[in-house]
């Protein structure tokens, strides 16, 4: 499948493309578009103005799209908290994690384009992932 | 100056939720109001993704409001708006600073979660300084000086004297 987000991407949309080819799409195609109007006719569009896959009554994208998909896992929801901590910064969750991946997240954007970010994050979101998964198990952090 | 960002908008008085939510977020945003309805920030990744979301909010809470990219005509404009931002950040690191000074002769305890609080509040205020004011080293300084406050400080004792390493 196909699917559309702003370019210069930061941590929702990083996160949001991870969580979209692990859980919901394992082939997906990216397209990093300027404005809503570029967005390809066959794409499913996310975190843009305007669109279903976006910030909805106080959650970030991330926590649309696990609301959309019905995504219950409680390891993403826990990842979700620090998306929605690192993107919308408004001490809804405690994630101290939030402030160094949205510095980790800007400075990529500074270096490479948008390809290259999702390349870098994608094992940053699946380790992440993976200590959650062990600290939930565990209940207390893991190693 | 590389240009500002302005949200124009317009959110019905009721109901007030949606309207006390928004007004939170400028608040927390830093925002310089122009006019009713009109506020603005300096441009940048940040703070333009920031104004997209709120205008998403307020149109989903029945408003309307679009974004825009501006440079004042005229610069004097420009720096009285940089100053009124700078004076509301001073005042709020005056606030952290009298707080830090008032905490400085508790017990260790109470120092001590004084400055995880006032370290969170000055990362609060950061977030929102884009013009920053000579207070905010100030306040840095007087909320670290509560991480050393009540420790003596060895530093100077054991420095060498001068010329040792010549």
């Amino acid at each position: 499948m196909k699917w559309a987000t702003r370019a210069g991407v930061h941590i929702d949309r990083a996160a949001c493309a991870w969580l979209i080819r692990r859980h919901i799409d394992p082939r997906p195609e990216f397209v990093f578009v300027g404005s809503p109007s570029a967005v390809p006719a066959d794409a499913t569009p996310f975190d843009m103005r305007g669109v279903d896959l976006g910030h909805h009554g106080g959650d970030c994208t991330f926590e649309t799209i696990l609301r959309r998909y019905e995504l219950h896992d409680p390891v993403l929801w826990k990842i979700a908290e620090i998306v929605h901590e690192a993107d919308i910064d408004d001490e809804k969750f405690h994630a101290p994690e939030a402030a160094g991946l949205d510095v980790v997240l800007r400075g990529l954007s500074m270096i490479g384009d948008d390809e290259q970010t999702l390349r870098v994050t994608t094992p940053i979101f699946d380790g992440l992932y993976e200590y959650h998964r062990r600290a939930l198990l565990l209940d207390r952090p893991p190693a | 100056m590389t240009g500002w960002v302005l949200l124009a908008y317009r959110i019905p008085r009721e109901p007030s939720r949606p309207r006390i939510a928004v007004w939170r977020k400028f608040e927390r945003l830093g925002v310089a109001r122009l006019g009713d309805g009109l506020v603005a920030l300096p441009a940048d990744a940040r703070t333009r993704e920031q104004f997209d979301w709120i205008a998403e909010e307020i149109v989903e809470a029945e408003g309307s409001a679009t974004v825009w990219l501006a440079s004042p005509a005229v610069e004097e404009q420009e720096q009285q708006i940089a100053t009124g931002m700078r004076q509301a950040r001073a005042a709020e690191y005056q606030a952290v600073i009298d707080e830090a000074v008032a905490a400085g002769g508790g017990t260790d305890t109470e120092r001590a979660r004084v400055l995880r609080r006032l370290r969170a509040e000055l990362h609060r205020i950061g977030r929102r300084d884009f013009f920053p004011p000579a207070q905010r080293d100030q306040a840095r300084a007087a909320v670290e000086n509560l991480a050393t406050a009540g420790n003596p400080a060895p530093a100077e004792s054991l420095a060498p004297a001068d010329g040792e390493h010549a």
